[in-house]
């Protein structure tokens, strides 16, 4: 049975990766989200050294273009240090993004590094939410995530996090981590596929802050979307992972 | 508003190829059991898989596949695949454990079992599969805890099958990093199908097609690590034909396996 529910695409890059082949044509992700069902796709570009290149990207070639179906999401990188408060507020106040990618593992540290403490501060105090891993290759043994994010939600305890690949991928650590502490979201998406992995955050509680996301233009919307809409849960709990927790989340 | 199914269910037979069977040394597989495969398959609209011992690829192929027949015993959705390994296995003894177990493919792992995929290693065994028509099964890695993410060497796979149009090889578990060799290689190699399990690439299905048609792309779903539906709810998805979606989906297995679905 075909049924209508809002669905929130969280995790997407704009820009080009030749690699893989793919343009970062609008009307291709259009049409894919058209295809999978998708009302609105969150955008970000982490590609550039140059965040200020970037997030116009983000913003000329997806969101002023398409307005009802893209969401700008902003990065910045702490190897610029001086241009970070800058190009934040400029995306929040004048591009109006809806939240932060940060992408550690081109900075060379883990999101602990000291460089990220004025971005942390200055998200804090504006409560945008932050999406990134929970764990850089980088990490000492014996670091784990709840470590990590319990300091976080301490010291920066108005800022929402979203751990990306963690709620559909390896790290049932990540369960954990937000099953303990407030204020952490799961987001869905990653080439890897573990058995169960959407039901068992589910199972653990956390149907109210699982997000649905694609990694496009790297992953194809329908394997991602298939991962929640056929997982072993309620439809009910299929439909606020797809949609309606983003929108809480983001106040859409 | 999205539109979805969220109770999405194939709308024609499926045949996994691409499952394993039984336990392995490194950890504790989600899934070990008949029932528990067989339940899986029930929950998601798989009607037969093509199943695989992880002891045969690990440790020895004798042993594994002797378990993993004695794990289906008599259970007919679920079709035995053999390891090998050529560079040990005695290739007649091999053979007569696959045809009294009326086996139709297997399995090799090139850089798991630290061998190059050359005709100076694997020739004799590319003639037998030649003429018995055995199709193999490769996959591009496989992981333990003693061996890392070491693929294969996409040059041997070329060089060697170039000289033997007539052996039917499957690329198991092509991933969205490979694009840039396995596009070529598909395109360059006729008697090269591929296996699509972790094929979560954007547009995958369609580049796929677009390259080689319908007639050599697999269904597969790597479990019991991954679940079986995704990737069919991604071909359900695709406009496929409806003989596309069935060949892509069990036909093209059916056909390599000789086993019928239905
Ligand atoms: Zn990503």
């Amino acid at each position: 049975m075909i049924e209508s529910t809002p669905i929130i695409d969280f995790h997407a890059h704009a820009g080009n990766w030749t690699n893989r082949a793919f343009p970062d044509n609008p009307e291709v992700y259009i049409k894919q989200m058209d295809i999978t069902g998708v009302d609105r796709t969150c955008m970000n570009c982490i590609w550039f050294g140059d965040a200020n290149w970037a997030n116009n990207l983000v913003h000329n070639r997806f969101v002023s273009a398409y307005p009802d179906r893209f969401i700008g999401v902003a990065f910045v990188t702490p190897h610029y240090p001086e241009e970070c408060i800058y190009e934040l507020d400029r995306s929040f106040d004048e591009l109006n993004f809806k939240f932060l990618k940060l992408y550690p593992d081109y900075y060379g540290q883990s999101s602990d590094a000291d460089g990220y403490k004025p971005i942390f501060e200055w998200a804090n105090q504006k409560e945008i939410p932050i999406m990134c891993h929970g764990r850089y290759g980088t990490d000492a043994p014996g670091t784990t995530q709840l470590k990590r994010y319990e300091k976080f939600t301490k010291d920066y305890p108005k800022i929402k996090w979203v751990i990306a690949h963690a709620g559909g991928g390896t790290e049932l650590d990540s369960v954990k981590t937000a099953k303990e502490l407030p204020n952490i979201w799961l987001e869905t998406c990653g080439s890897g596929n573990p058995l169960n992995a959407v039901s068992y955050a589910v199972n653990h509680g956390l149907s109210d802050r699982l997000l649905f996301g694609s990694d496009m233009p790297i992953m194809d919307y329908r394997n991602q979307i298939a991962k929640v809409i056929t997982a072993d849960i309620s439809r009910d709990d299929k439909k606020k992972i797809l949609g309606l927790n983003a929108i809480k989340l983001l106040n859409l | 508003m999205g539109k979805v199914d969220l109770n999405f269910m194939p709308n024609v037979p499926v045949f996994d190829a691409n499952a394993a069977l039984g336990r392995r040394h490194d950890k504790r597989v989600n899934v070990d059991t008949v029932e528990g495969t067989i339940a899986e398959m029930d929950r998601t609209g798989v009607t037969k898989a093509l199943v695989y011992a992880p002891h045969g690829a690990a440790y020895d192929s004798t042993e594994g596949n002797q378990i993993l027949l004695e794990t289906i015993g008599n259970n007919d959705r679920l079709i035995p695949q053999f390891c090998a390994n050529p560079t040990f296995d005695k290739i007649d003894d091999f053979s007569k454990s696959v045809n009294s177990a009326n086996v139709k493919t297997i399995r090799i792992f090139p850089p798991l079992h630290n061998y190059p995929f050359a005709e100076w290693v694997v020739g004799e065994w590319l003639d037998w599969a030649e003429s018995e028509n055995i199709a193999v099964w490769i996959p591009v890695n496989y992981e333990t805890n003693w061996h890392g993410a070491l693929d294969i060497d996409p040059t041997q796979l070329h060089d060697t099958l170039k000289n033997r149009p007539n052996v039917n090889v499957i690329i198991s578990e092509i991933k969205y990093a490979d694009f840039p060799w396995i596009m070529p290689l598909i395109r360059s190699l006729p008697n090269i199908s591929v296996e699509i399990s972790r094929w979560v690439i954007i547009d995958g299905i369609q580049r796929l097609i677009n390259a080689i048609g319908d007639q050599r792309i697999l269904f597969g779903s790597r479990f019991p690590d991954s679940p079986m539906s995704p990737q069919l709810y991604n071909l359900h998805h695709n406009d496929l034909s409806d003989s596309s979606l069935k060949d892509i989906c069990a036909g093209n297995t059916e056909r390599l396996t000789g086993v019928k679905v239905s």
